[in-house]
């Protein structure tokens, strides 16, 4: 899995190395942004960095890295078991995102009002329609986070258990489906450009969160502690962003 | 301006799904079986939060029970719910729903068989800031 995992961001680096190379100051795109997105009983605010060089023939490709902070919040979120090996059939890297899930080995922690800020590096694909239009593609890689401690409520087998204070995962890492770690955010866009500096993003967000039980632990039948709970969260937004 | 109004329409959602208690004082829902026999009873306590007045009886019969709360009021709290509690301040409870009023006799279905000489606590209990409100020693 780790040769895997190495491999992924080999690419990803060789990718941005490569458009690095092949670039000019004239090719290269640097924004700052500030995107809010809103889900059931949840919001976020993020604000980013994005270092992209334009590929290809025409350049109508982008890709790139950045940085991105994202404070994610809400009010009674619903956290699943997040090991991977408990919340899917299958945990072989990439291929889990297909495997089925596992429900029967979850357990919810209701986390009475989570608040997690998770700053990442990121990696950025877009694609320009024309000089106006364009879409794209961006997504947190590793990072850390840090938030608020909660109250939690951990249900299992019908057994409802508090957890006084349940805290934000505050190791970050993208290992692809439920093998991820932590918190990341993920967003794909339409950008429509205002003028030479100005856009603004439509988007559809999916965003990971994670918190851990402080006084909770709970072994599962093969072993596993199991201290980690996952939200999945789908959210729309919009997006200001001003180009240097 | 667009900022302005993007942070106000995530205050909105966000703000907007907390939920508020009712206020009015009402017989709420699911009277209790005429032929039900009282199996407990306690006087309510206030807790570290709030204050809490009335009685909490459960009844029963043939292993369904329900719990009453009557002559009973609490102060304003947010998210307050219903809990069966083995601890004072809870730590392993079932969860009996939110408070449906905060003043007037009530219902509340009790799902399943459980021990009360282990589930020996009922408690208003606010679940978003895990704040005890009140609570009630089953005899």
């Amino acid at each position: 899995m780790k040769q895997l995992m190495l491999l992924f961001y080999g690419l990803l680096l060789s990718v941005s190395l490569s458009a690095q190379n092949k670039s000019s100051l004239s090719n290269k795109r640097q924004l700052v942004d500030i995107a809010g997105t809103v889900g059931s009983s949840r919001g976020t605010v993020a604000v980013s960095y994005v270092h992209n060089w334009k590929i290809g023939h025409q350049q109508r490709w982008e890709a790139g890295i950045g940085a991105r902070l994202t404070s994610s919040f809400g009010i009674k979120q619903q956290y699943t078991t997040a090991p991977a090996k408990l919340a899917r059939t299958n945990t072989t890297p990439f291929l889990i995102v297909f495997a089925g899930q596992a429900t029967a080995n979850w357990d919810t922690l209701t986390v009475q009002r989570p608040w997690a800020n998770a700053v990442n590096l990121t990696a950025n694909f877009a694609y320009n329609f024309n000089d106006v239009w364009s879409a794209g593609f961006n997504i947190d890689l590793i990072g850390f986070a840090f938030g608020r401690k909660s109250a939690a409520v951990l249900t299992s087998n019908g057994i409802t258990r508090t957890e006084p204070a349940a805290t934000v995962s505050h190791f970050n890492a993208l290992l692809t489906g439920d093998l991820d770690y932590g918190n990341l955010n993920s967003e794909f866009f339409i950008k429509y450009r205002l003028n030479h500096q100005w856009a603004i993003r439509g988007l559809y967000q999916f965003l990971f969160n994670e918190y851990k039980t402080a006084n909770i632990k709970q072994i599962a039948p093969d072993g596993t502690e199991v201290d980690r709970f996952r939200n999945k969260a789908n959210n729309i937004g919009l997006a200001v962003a001003y180009q240097f | 301006m667009k900022k302005s109004i993007l942070l106000l329409a995530l205050a909105v959602a966000v703000f907007g799904a907390c939920k508020k208690q009712q206020t009015s004082s009402i017989m709420a829902m699911d009277p209790v079986d005429t032929t039900a026999q009282l199996m407990y009873r306690g006087a309510f306590a206030n807790g570290p939060y709030g204050t809490t007045l009335g009685v909490v009886k459960i009844y029963g019969q043939n292993n369904v029970y329900s719990l009453v709360l009557d002559s009973f009021t609490v102060s304003s709290g947010p998210d307050l719910h219903v809990y069966l509690s083995k601890e004072v301040q809870p730590l392993n409870f079932i969860d009996l729903g939110v408070l449906r009023t905060r003043s007037g006799t009530q219902v509340y279905n009790i799902s399943g068989m459980p021990d009360f000489a282990v589930f020996k606590y009922a408690l208003i209990h606010c679940q978003q800031f895990d704040h005890l409100f009140g609570s009630a020693n089953l005899q």
